[in-house]
């Protein structure tokens, strides 16, 4: 898998943090797309899906909170990083038990970022081998059942 | 409207004021993460663009001074949100040394006018205590306060946490020369030691100049 082929969305409020740090992402061989509320990151699903979703809690209108109930339930394959400027621990604990997968607080280190969200998205690989690996262990038993089924008409 | 008492408006006020400072510091945070990023991206650039070497270790040791500066406005930063945000409520858990680090952090400006050495001796692991955490760094405040300004240059207050029984101590004490004219005994003012004995769930005893605050584990 080629490296642009990770599709990441930075959610932000703070046009000028999401561009920059959008940019700088795509710097790093990712494929970066932003969006700047809650309720735009909700619609740029529907046309697209990231691998890993960059997010920020204290916006106008949804909460980061809130987007990330609405990707668990109908999203939940996207990873969740929350990048916030005013995360509590509360927060921190919230975000985990909501299924984040990692909680930042900004300024973050570009690299620390990049690297949480390649393991995000290297996760996101293992959990759907996993689950390929388990359907086609049922379509093999499948399979050697209509073989044996075949040798036994032969 | 209800009756309230004034000692009940000032919590009140106090929250409002945690309030403000919170919002405050998390949109000032925003702010340095914004320069933070541009700066980080001007040294992307520099290190894809074909820059000579000698412009380019100047541009970049530029930048790593402008990113030194964010990183140390971000820490006082994030200490002034926590400090802002230990008002939000009067009783909560809460790790003493933690709090302690924090207000060490705020007052560090005024102990290195003063040339006064704010030691710690903190006991690692220790357990959350249960208590009122902006009456609590309120009361440090007044006594660290209170010493600096009675202490002379080159003096070491010296504060020293650890657990005793069911309960965690914090120890303050100084060594060096009072400044003329001054009381050994003069510590804490009457009206603040009453009012946070009032709100800490815990005991105040002071001797020869020491203070000694013990707060109940949280359960």
């Amino acid at each position: 898998m080629k490296k642009k082929d990770i599709k990441v969305l930075v959610v932000d409020d703070e046009v000028a943090f999401a561009n920059t740090l959008s940019q700088r992402l795509q710097m790093r061989e990712l494929k970066v797309g932003t969006a700047y509320n809650g309720e735009e990151a909700l619609s740029k699903l529907k046309d697209e899906e990231p691998d890993v979703m960059v997010l920020d809690l204290k916006m106008p209108g949804l909460h980061g909170m809130e987007v990330l109930r609405e990707i668990r339930k109908a999203y939940p394959d996207i990873q969740v990083i929350i990048l916030t400027g005013h995360g509590t621990d509360k927060d921190a604990e919230e975000a985990k038990r909501l299924g984040g997968f990692d909680f930042l607080r900004k300024p973050a280190d570009i690299d620390h970022l990049e690297h949480k969200i390649r393991k995000a998205f290297q996760e996101k690989l293992e959990r759907t081998m996993t689950a390929i690996a388990f359907a086609e262990a049922g379509e093999f038993d499948t399979a050697r059942k209509i073989i044996k089924e075949e040798d036994e008409e032969q | 409207m209800e009756h309230k008492s004034e000692e009940n408006l000032r919590l009140l006020q106090l929250e409002f004021v945690g309030k403000i400072l919170a919002g405050f510091t998390h949109d000032i945070k925003n702010y340095i993460a914004i320069i933070k990023e541009s700066a980080g991206l001007i040294e992307d650039i520099i290190k894809i663009e074909k820059t000579p070497k000698n412009k380019s270790e100047q541009y970049i040791e530029i930048i790593r001074s402008i990113e030194e500066q964010i990183q140390k406005t971000n820490d006082l930063f994030r200490y002034l949100n926590r400090f802002a945000h230990r008002m939000d409520t009067q009783l909560a858990a809460f790790n003493i040394n933690e709090s302690l680090e924090e207000l060490f952090a705020l007052i560090q400006r005024v102990a290195n006018q003063k040339k006064i050495t704010l030691a710690r001796d903190f006991q690692r692991d220790i357990p959350s205590v249960y208590s009122n955490p902006s009456i609590f760094q309120f009361l440090i405040f007044s006594f660290l306060e209170e010493r600096m300004t009675n202490l002379d240059k080159n003096s070491i207050i010296t504060v020293k946490t650890g657990i005793k029984g069911s309960s965690v101590g914090v120890n303050i004490f100084s060594e060096g020369v009072l400044r003329v004219g001054q009381d050994v005994q003069a510590m804490i003012p009457p009206e603040i030691r009453t009012f946070a004995l009032q709100k800490l769930t815990g005991d105040i005893s002071e001797s020869n100049g020491n203070i000694l605050i013990t707060l109940p584990v949280s359960r």
